[in-house]
């Protein structure tokens, strides 16, 4: 089945030039940061590392981001920018990402995400103005809640008061803001009324330099363990006045849009940080190929070198989430609200874990702040800010949740597969349809092309037999999970849920993955890219996600094992990214 | 023995310290914040250390010093470390410099360094070359003979704690250009006679967590140091270290239950103030799973840590294993309840100013360093992976030292003085905490008959067994792998952790239940005391938490149904202890330790808050 | 999984440094997973990748096998299968095993 917002309507040129529009893009990012240890460079590792123990945003990074006009990428094409498809967004992003987290925030993912509210739900104006202040260089800030309320955001205490004749009066206090004290658009999520419910709440857009001066300040910058150099601090409004044109959307209609951009943002911003854990990946095996230990390298430690290959592995299960994560949007906006969540509970954890791992293997090295492997503590601590907030992983798991039982009566082992297209990194899609994202869906296009998928599945090599057996096991998973949802009780769908329910979210989101993983290696069959078309990767890849799930599992052919270390190698010789894109490096 | 007074030395000091939550305390949250921010060694603290004596207690008796029970000073350094991981370290870093002393050095040498500490000069271990990390036998600091009757020792340690602080260095040097595991010895360097020019510091090192701590490099240049600072024999160097170790790695316990002690209490308070859809946060199922698991594994951390400083003492040849295990499991369950914990935290967990003067991250950044140093997680599983054959050997044959298992679990039972010469590199008899499993599963089950909330403790330890046995079935399997240790073995030999931090508990509990749960029942003086005992609570909820990490069906499993399988009671009956030992001022603890202040504020929390 | 060597068990007699060779080039070859062939008897065992930490561990096959109890760092002391060979020989003729 192929969604009508896929880009096969389109000239047949253009679904070429998306593909070489975004490798080019994403390898002008990369080159424009140049070689990580070249000592000379203002962006390189030890530069970097000096402006984070400075709480400084890196100033030479955000003119080589300022050149390379970074913020064109958050900017739908129809409004002068770049921004055609999420999942090259991502791409493009994963390069700012993987030389520093403070750079990805603080120059550029916090703006899309202010921004998306307003491509979502934005008049024509609000956006082409929007539109016009990023191309510019401006940058954008979102506010959903105050610290005293935590992911509990319909419970606000900021106020947008509506005035009689039009406007509003902001009065309150929005803290832990991104760029707070420098960005020239600002989003905020406020209480537009004082009714209990979920309609009392609007997203406002307003432009920095049309506030009274006198009735908001912004609040001392906080300390934090990661990101140190991010602008964050908070905003204090004196009901200060702003005009009636800086609603976004309809008035009451804040949660929902919310929840809608989330699912853009939830979708999106995990896979901009596998760049970071490649830089991990990347300073473990120089580490391990260049240490002697006990009269041989580090890298010949079979534990270590497993360790290695582990999280490559996580970094490709990673990205074939986040690719259906972000294909999804376009291809199934209907089913969104299930997979951004998922996307963003469970990317995030897995990332942070193969750093935790990676660790084990840097030994002391890891933690040293400065030297050769310094930029890797930065990492680890920079990493968790991406799942704070509105997007953490409880408020996650809360929004799937409510919806499983639903998802266990109509959707599973019921519905139609996802499209083919939903795990090709490379081939094009039609525009973002900001429109159609709904907040919860009855149907699961991803676990159903697994179900699918299991009956075609080839046996030939023992690789392959190993695979469709993991696979099969993911079919019984979700079999159990059917039941244990349909038990769920009504508490379960509230704050009150049970931890149970808590780690069925957890299950379905790993499902999920295994699903993208066996879905992106069914594509990449006979492809040009040998090693993702060899079964070895993705049999892994769900030998590790099972044995997530608690399976016990027989062990894989060593074939795999020897199959994934090489790749891991060669990457690193080769200066290749470890993600699905196998795209070059600057060195 | 009275139950208030059973960690006297603890309590003490601890009173002496005061309340942390005042600001004007010496050694308070607030002042440890500000030194780590400023990567500034806490001198200050470290001589109100030095003033209440804790550095006698880096001493043995036999040499001058107040170090007779090695569960006195884990409860002494947990007092410190719960504070601030950085004074923890940079003071207690002088027992690890007098360790090898005590391991192998003449009385004559063993009584001058007693003197010397005692009189508050900080002693450091210098171990580690930049080059070779843990691979000691690599190391290339040599100490080569003068001709005149010394040693002139050239070469650079690096990651050293008090390099720069410490009067004495106790180095590990080359004495055999060959090298090998007889080419070194231990050497004890008095830095105040060296002439100037024959050493100097590397930069200070920038580290993630500890950022206070003193930590460097030094290079020496042909420094003479006379042949009879030798600690031992010649050639010794290795041997000396790998026993001394077994006694830090041990002692490495107290640091992580310290840690793990702050970083529940901040999330227990936050949880508890916190309102959110008209609760607070400690009413959601979800919170209370996660607070009643951290719980759980902290005080199977505990159990494991209090048998293993006592088994310094009685099971002094099991060393070897019980170091090891100890010192792998405890920092890296403790490093997973911080990681658990950090999720109900939010953003607070991550922004300095926030809750608790940023505490939280504090303990995290710093807690890393336990898994790091003294053998890492990897060392220690690769020496339990290169004790397998014996381990199952005996196993089979029910050997190990019983008695000596049953005075480390028997608190009531007085340790003997360690005698330094019985540690031994490998546990010839196996464990015997592992052979007392099926007494202690049959002392469970015959109190189970009288107290029925015993009954599912019963079934848990049984499947424990069972999976005890197949965990030594996967020993075997990997006994042979002595160069190549797979990553299998690996994960077996963390497995095997898990199996004996059950007989730990089961041990423990089996030995001291009837005595403590019944001076918990008089409710003396110290109102907490024997509150976890009640009905075997920690006992129920530790075993539980052990199957699921073993990754065994049938407990509140992997799918983390705290409240549908397994024992729920317990869970929700050791979450409302922690909140007990919170409200009346007690750690949080197996065993009763009175804390400074009546109670802690850490921001704006009210009596009566709800649990 | 029991382990493949010569039968040289306490029970069998006549123990000489040269069949203690072979025991221990057998025992060795098990643990690094090499032919036997490839050990030289008069090469540190170091260098095949024994390292000192594991070689500790030789001294419980040697108790359980020759009921012969020494310290686990007797291959430190005596690092080729050879030299260690010879030192037990001598160990098990000192103990009347021989």
């Amino acid at each position: 089945m192929l969604s009508e917002a896929t880009a096969a309507d389109r000239p047949g040129t253009a679904l070429l030039d998306q593909e070489a529009d975004a490798s080019a893009r994403a390898a002008e990012i990369e080159f424009g940061f140049g070689d990580p240890y070249d000592p000379d460079s203002p962006v390189g590792n030890a530069r970097l590392l000096e402006a984070d123990e400075a709480a400084e945003i890196s100033a030479a990074g955000e003119r080589v981001l300022d050149e390379l006009k970074l913020n064109a990428d958050f900017v739908p094409r129809e409004f002068g920018g770049r921004l055609d498809r999420l999942d090259t967004l991502v791409r493009v992003m994963r390069q700012v990402f993987r030389r520093d987290v403070t750079l990805g925030l603080g120059y550029g993912a916090t703006s899309f995400m202010a921004a998306v509210n307003v491509w979502t739900a934005g008049s024509e104006q609000q956006k082409r103005e929007l539109a016009e202040l990023l191309l510019a260089g401006g940058k954008a800030a979102v506010a959903y809640h105050e610290l005293a309320h935590g992911n509990d955001f319909v419970r606000n205490e900021f106020e947008a008061r509506p005035v009689d004749g039009g406007g509003f009066l902001l009065d309150g206090g929005k803290q832990v803001i991104n760029n707070a004290d420098r960005a020239e658009a600002l989003a905020l999520f406020s209480r537009t009324s004082s009714a209990p419910g979920s309609r009392s709440h609007s997203v406002l857009l307003l432009r920095r330099d049309q506030l009274d001066p006198q009735r908001f300040k912004t609040l001392p910058r906080y300390t934090a363990v990661g990101v140190r150099g991010c602008h964050l601090s908070g905003l204090e409004f004196d009901d200060c006045p702003v005009p009636g044109s800086a609603l976004v959307g309809e008035l009451g209609q804040g949660v929902e849009l919310a929840l809608r951009s989330f699912q853009i943002t939830r979708s999106a911003v995990p896979g901009m940080a596998i760049g970071t854990g490649d830089a991990s990946l990347r300073t473990a095996v120089r580490f391990a190929v260049g240490r002697q230990l006990y009269r041989r390298s580090v890298m010949e430690i079979p534990h270590a070198k497993a360790t290695l290959s582990a999280a490559f592995l996580d970094l490709l299960i990673c990205d074939s989430m986040s690719l259906a994560g972000t294909r999804a949007v376009h291809l199934l906006p209907e089913e969104t609200s299930v997979y951004a969540s998922a996307v963003k509970y469970l990317v995030p954890k897995i990332l942070s874990e193969a750093m935790y791992e990676l660790s084990i293997v840097l030994g002391a090295r890891f933690y040293v702040r400065d030297g050769e492997f310094g930029i890797f503590q930065k990492h680890v601590r920079d990493l968790p800010v991406l799942s704070l907030g509105h997007a953490g992983s409880a408020a996650c798991q809360a929004t799937i949740i409510p919806q499983l039982s639903r998802l266990a009566k109509r959707a599973w082992f019921a519905g139609e597969p996802a499209p083919a297209e939903l795990f090709q990194p490379r081939t094009a899609l039609g525009p973002i349809p900001f429109d159609r994202l709904t907040l919860a869906s009855g149907r699961d296009g991803l676990s159903a092309s697994l179900i699918a998928a299991v009956d075609e599945l080839p046996s030939g090599s023992p690789v392959e037999r190993a695979l469709h057996g993991f696979a099969l096991r993911m079919m019984d998973e979700l079999r159990q999970m059917q039941e244990e949802a349909l038990d769920l009780s009504p508490q379960d769908r509230t704050a009150l849920a049970s931890p149970a329910s808590f780690a069925l979210a957890d299950r379905y989101a790993v499902l999920l993955a295994a699903a993208s993983v066996l879905g992106v290696w069914r594509e990449a069959r006979g492809g040009a890219d040998e090693f993702l078309a060899d079964p070895s990767w993705a049999a892994t890849a769900l030998y590790r996600l099972a044995r997530r799930l608690g399976q016990k599992l027989p062990d894989l052919p060593d074939s795999c094992a020897e199959r994934v270390h090489e790749e891991v190698l060669r990457r690193f010789r080769e200066h290749r990214s470890y993600d699905l894109y196998d795209s070059p490096l600057s060195a | 023995m009275g139950a208030a007074v059973r960690y006297q030395p603890a309590e003490e000091l601890e009173a002496r310290l005061g309340d942390p939550w005042d600001p004007d305390t010496e050694f308070s949250y607030a002042r440890c914040a500000q030194l780590d921010e400023r990567e500034e060694f806490p001198a200050a603290i470290c001589a109100q250390l030095d003033a209440w004596g804790v550095p006698g207690y880096y001493v043995p008796v036999q040499h001058g010093g107040r170090l007779d029970d090695y569960e006195q000073l884990v409860q002494l350094m947990r007092v410190v470390a719960r504070r601030d991981l950085t004074v923890a370290i940079g003071h207690g870093k002088t027992y690890l410099g007098g360790v090898c002393m005590w391991v192998a050095g003449s009385k004559q040498q063993a009584d001058a360094l007693g003197a010397q500490i005692r009189a508050g000069v900080p002693v450091s271990l210098g171990l580690t070359e930049q080059a070779h990390g843990s691979d000691l036998i690599g190391g290339e600091v040599a100490a080569v003979p003068d001709g005149r009757g010394g040693l002139l020792v050239s070469g650079e340690k690096w990651l050293i704690n008090n390099a720069t602080r410490g009067g004495m260095l106790a180095l590990l040097v080359r004495t055999d250009p060959a090298g090998g595991p007889r080419g070194f010895s231990m050497l004890l360097v008095d830095k105040r006679e060296l002439a100037e020019g024959t050493y100097q510091y590397v930069d200070k090192i920038h580290t993630l967590g500890i950022r206070g701590a003193d930590i460097s490099g030094i290079r020496f240049d042909a420094a003479p140091v006379p042949e009879s600072q030798i600690i031992g024999a010649k050639g010794g160097g290795i041997e000396t270290i790998l026993k001394a170790l077994q006694l830090t790695r041990t002692m490495c316990t107290a640091l992580s239950l310290g840690a793990a002690d702050h970083a529940l209490r901040l999330v227990l308070d936050f949880n508890r103030e916190r309102r959110l859809y008209g609760r607070t946060l400690i009413e959601l199922p979800k919170t209370r799973s996660v607070l009643a698991t951290a719980a759980a594994d902290v005080l199977i951390s505990e159990a494991l840590s209090i048998v293993a400083s006592r088994a310094v003492h009685v099971l002094t040849e099991e060393m070897s294993v019980v170091s090891a295990v100890a010192k792998y499991l405890v920092p890296t369950s403790t490093e997973m309840v911080i990681a658990d914990l950090t999720r109900q935290l939010g953003a607070r967990a991550y922004l300095k100013e926030v809750y608790a003067h940023g505490m939280f991250q504090k303990v995290d950044r710093d807690h890393r360093i336990v898994g790091l140093f003294d053998g890492n997680t990897l060392v220690n599983l690769n020496s339990i992976v290169n004790q397998f054959r014996t381990l199952v050997r005996m196993y089979r044959r029910g050997a190990g030292d019983t008695a000596g298992a049953v005075a480390a679990f028997d608190l009531s039972a007085p340790l003997p003085p360690v005698d330094p010469a019985r540690l031994s590199l490998i546990a010839r008899s196996g464990s015997g905490v592992l052979a007392t499993l099926p007494d202690s599963i049959a002392a469970l089950r015959d109190a189970a008959d009288q107290v029925p909330a015993l009954k599912g403790a019963v079934a848990a330890a049984e499947r424990l067994a069972e999976a005890v046995d197949r965990v030594h079935d996967e020993m075997e399997s990997h006994q042979n792998a002595l160069a190549d240790v797979s990553p299998q073995a690996f994960e077996t030999a963390r497995r095997y952790t898990l199996c004996f931090a059950a007989a730990a508990c089961l041990g423990l509990w089996a030995h001291n239940h009837s005595a403590l749960a019944a001076e918990g029942a008089q409710g003396s003086d110290a109102a907490g005391f024997g509150r976890v005992w009640r009905d075997g609570v920690w006992l129920r909820a530790a075993l539980d938490r052990l199957l699921v990490r073993l990754g065994e069906p049938g407990g509140v499993d992997a799918r983390g149904a705290a409240s549908s399988g397994g024992d729920g009671a317990a869970y929700e009956q050791l979450l409302s202890d922690l909140c007990a030992a919170r409200d009346e001022g007690e750690l949080f603890s197996l065993l009763p330790l009175r804390l400074a202040g009546r109670r802690e504020e850490p921001q704006n929390t009210a009596e009566g808050m709800p649990c | 999984m029991s382990i493949e060597t010569h039968d040289l068990s306490s029970a069998s007699a006549g123990h000489t440094a040269e069949s203690l060779t072979t025991w221990l080039v057998d025992r060795v070859a098990i643990y690094l997973q090499r032919d036997p062939a490839e050990i030289d008897p008069n090469e540190p065992l170091a260098e095949y990748g024994m390292d000192s930490v594991a070689a500790l561990s030789l001294c419980g096959d040697v108790e359980e096998d020759f009921d012969l109890v020494l310290e686990p760092t007797v291959a430190w002391d005596y690092p080729t299968a050879a030299a260690l060979a010879e030192h037990l020989a001598g160990e098990l003729k000192a103990a009347g095993k021989s």
